[in-house]
């Protein structure tokens, strides 16, 4: 290692010691400043900043003591060591050098192996000294930055987050408002044909890592509930996402339900949350997790298969992340698993079980810290007419969709039997602004002309089946059977869309290789309102949703036009 | 008197080494300055002031041990040893004493610096 050439103050007042000592210095490589009394000395070591002090302790006008003393009370962050030069020898004298702050000592006659050993001892002491503040400062300024980053991401995160639907009639809920993302989320979102998905997550760790994953996670929810997507698709992407994004040992306990609020039941997916309850009337259920979190498995590996049940309207779900669990009292006690499971014990009939649940976890925490985060949610199924006053904020951006387009879509063999187009095609016709905000609407005409292309047109299956219980079951029993035997069949979906002076015209066309059907007879039997003969229950809804609907070439095919006119007021 | 040796040969030896052409400079300094320090010792004790005396005494006590001059740094600590106790009884001898070690040792350092 190349030595340091260092600048060394030498303060002495008598001439012939400051020379042999100047001498000494002077060879070992470094630059000496040399000063006859303290006053000068500390004159020198303002201006010239030295960086090891060597200090009579008795000199003329300022002794070594208040020089050592001004030297170490300058104020500045760097440590300048100080050895005092001196023949002193008793205890009271040596620790009044330590006391002034004096680092080290150096006894007359000078030894210069003594002086080379203290010299680079003290040197080392002040690199040292030197890195710690270096590191110090980067440990702050890391901090700093690392905070706002996280504030950031916490901004970014609620941006993409509160674009949903929490502050629906039917939904109560509880996120604790921290600067810093501490991995929990909670989304919910209207599906187009009504209904709602909610999703609730837990991801390992706080601040950036956990938005980095809580991001994509919050786009796929949305925007796949949005386009139609069933619980099964929204979970499957978003784990094939978080697999791909979070490295190993980070992923996502998550818990989504699917409420359907005409059916009255529900659909839930738990993966690694702590089991959630069901209050249905005066019972309570508890569902566990029978999943592992998102982000683990690989696609393959990945099983959407949800709890099924009937929620009848008033039954509510509750669902938690496990802060609740773990948040702690002063005292440092957990509120724990058999607290909230009491809570459920005096009344799950309760209508204001939420507020119950929150308040007392609320109190027990008194003035002790969250250990996680605090949500919990809870769900009501509810008439769906309750739920048509609830607005999406589906803000669109600057760029405006295109609105003058025809777009064709063909399914062909094996394509048929496990892929579900109308997603795909939501998605084209939602890039019309003004569509979105109608995607019920579309929705509803395009699943409806789907699946009586499949069922009926290429799988020729009646649907009178379905109105006996026995009936119902064999209806999906040849389902799958024609579909598994489905060959050199096709179903293609045309979609045109035209701007009209206020509004716009969608035309949706659907056809299918099947075999068609009696348009006429159909026809005649759409004419009489009411009418069940052709399960028509689904068709008259359209029909009054469309401007025309028309079938032709033997059945086979199916064109409705739907219009739109701009909101008044609106541009 | 204790048998004290007058200087370390030895010590000069490796001054001349360390100091090179600056040690005759070295040596007339310490001369000078010892002379000076002798008067601030003499003043110290007519003004009966016991704490200058110490400190002139310490002052050469430091400078003759960088030398190696043994026996001049011995009477300089007696000098300041007696100054600590407050008290300037006895502290003519140690004058003297200071004063005569210096007489011993002054042709030597001169000796030394003339090349003989």
């Amino acid at each position: 290692m190349e030595k340091e050439r260092l600048k060394v103050l030498v303060a002495d007042d008598s001439l012939s010691d400051r020379m042999i000592l100047q001498s000494l210095v002077s060879r070992l490589g470094h630059e000496v400043i040399p000063a006859t009394d303290g006053q000068e000395a500390l004159e020198l070591f303002q201006a010239d900043t030295p960086d090891i002090v060597l200090l009579d302790a008795l000199m003329p006008r300022m002794d070594g003591f208040e020089v050592a003393q001004a030297i170490k009370e300058n104020g500045s962050e760097d440590l300048i060591p100080i050895i005092f030069l001196t023949s002193l020898s008793d205890a009271e004298s040596l620790a009044r050098c330590l006391q002034a702050g004096g680092d080290d000592f150096l006894s007359k006659p000078y030894n210069p192996v003594i002086l080379e050993a203290k010299i680079n001892a003290m040197n080392r002491m002040r690199q040292m000294h030197a890195t710690l503040q270096r590191q110090r400062d980067q440990i702050a300024e890391h901090n700093k930055h690392m905070l706002h980053e996280q504030q950031v991401a916490k901004s970014v995160f609620d941006n993409v987050a509160h674009n949903g639907c929490l502050d629906a009639p039917n939904i109560k809920h509880l996120l604790s408002p921290l600067s810093v993302f501490n991995g929990d989320v909670l989304l919910a979102c209207m599906k187009p044909g009504g209904g709602m998905h909610v999703l609730i997550g837990d991801f390992t760790g706080h601040g950036l890592p956990a938005a980095i994953g809580a991001m994509p996670l919050a786009e796929i929810f949305y925007g796949m509930t949005r386009k139609g997507f069933a619980l099964g698709d929204v979970l499957r992407e978003i784990n094939r996402k978080l697999k791909l994004i979070l490295p190993v040992g980070f992923f996502c306990c998550a818990a989504m339900v699917d409420l359907d609020f005409d059916q009255e039941s529900a659909e839930v997916w738990i993966g690694g949350l702590p089991e959630l309850m069901l209050c249905r009337g005066d019972e309570t259920v508890a569902l566990k997790s029978n999943h592992l979190p998102l982000g683990i498995l690989s696609a393959d590996g990945f099983k959407a298969d949800a709890y099924r049940f009937e929620m009848r309207h008033g039954d509510r779900l509750y669902l938690w992340s496990d802060g609740i669990i773990e948040a702690e009292n002063p005292r440092g006690e957990m509120y724990g698993d058999a607290r909230l499971r009491a809570q459920f014990k005096d009344g799950g009939d309760n209508p204001d079980l939420f507020d119950k649940l929150r308040d007392d976890v609320i109190q027990f925490i008194g003035s002790g810290e969250a250990s996680d985060d605090l949500t919990l949610v809870e769900l009501k199924m509810v008439p769906g007419a309750d739920m048509v006053s609830v607005v999406e904020n589906t803000s669109t951006g600057g760029v405006l969709g295109p609105r003058d387009w025809t777009f064709s879509y063909e399914l062909r063999g094996d394509s048929l039997k496990s892929f579900d187009p109308v997603p795909v095609v939501m998605n084209l016709v939602l890039e019309v602004p003004e569509l979105r905000s109608r995607s019920g609407d579309i929705y509803t005409i395009l699943t409806e002309f789907y699946s009586n292309a499949l069922e009926h047109g290429l799988l020729g299956l009646d649907s009178a089946l379905k109105r006996s219980p026995d009936g119902f079951a064999e209806y999906y029993h040849l389902r799958g059977e024609r579909l598994e035997r489905l060959s050199e069949a096709f179903l293609s979906f045309t979609l045109k869309h035209t701007p009209l002076p206020d509004g716009g015209e969608l035309t949706i066309d659907v056809l299918d290789s099947g075999q068609g059907f009696n348009v006429e007879k159909v026809n005649q039997s759409l004419e009489q309102a009411g009418s069940q003969a052709f399960s028509g229950r689904g068709i008259l809804l359209i029909r009054r949703l469309c401007q025309r609907v028309e079938y032709s070439e033997g059945g086979r095919k199916v064109v409705a036009v739907y219009q739109w006119q701009r909101e008044r007021g609106k541009a | 008197m204790s048998e004290t040796a007058l200087y370390e040969p030895a010590m000069l030896a490796e001054l001349r080494t360390v100091m090179e052409e600056d040690f005759t400079l070295l040596v007339e300094t310490f001369l000078t300055d010892t002379q000076t320090r002798i008067r601030s010792i003499s003043e110290a004790l007519q003004q009966g002031d016991a704490d200058a005396f110490r400190r002139a005494c310490h002052s050469l006590k430091g400078s003759a041990s960088n030398l190696g001059l043994t026996e001049l740094e011995h009477f300089a600590r007696r000098g300041e040893e007696m100054g600590h106790s407050g008290s300037l009884d006895g502290a003519g001898e140690r004058l003297d004493e200071i004063s005569a070690a210096f007489s011993r040792i002054e042709p030597v350092l001169k000796a030394e610096i003339t090349g003989s």
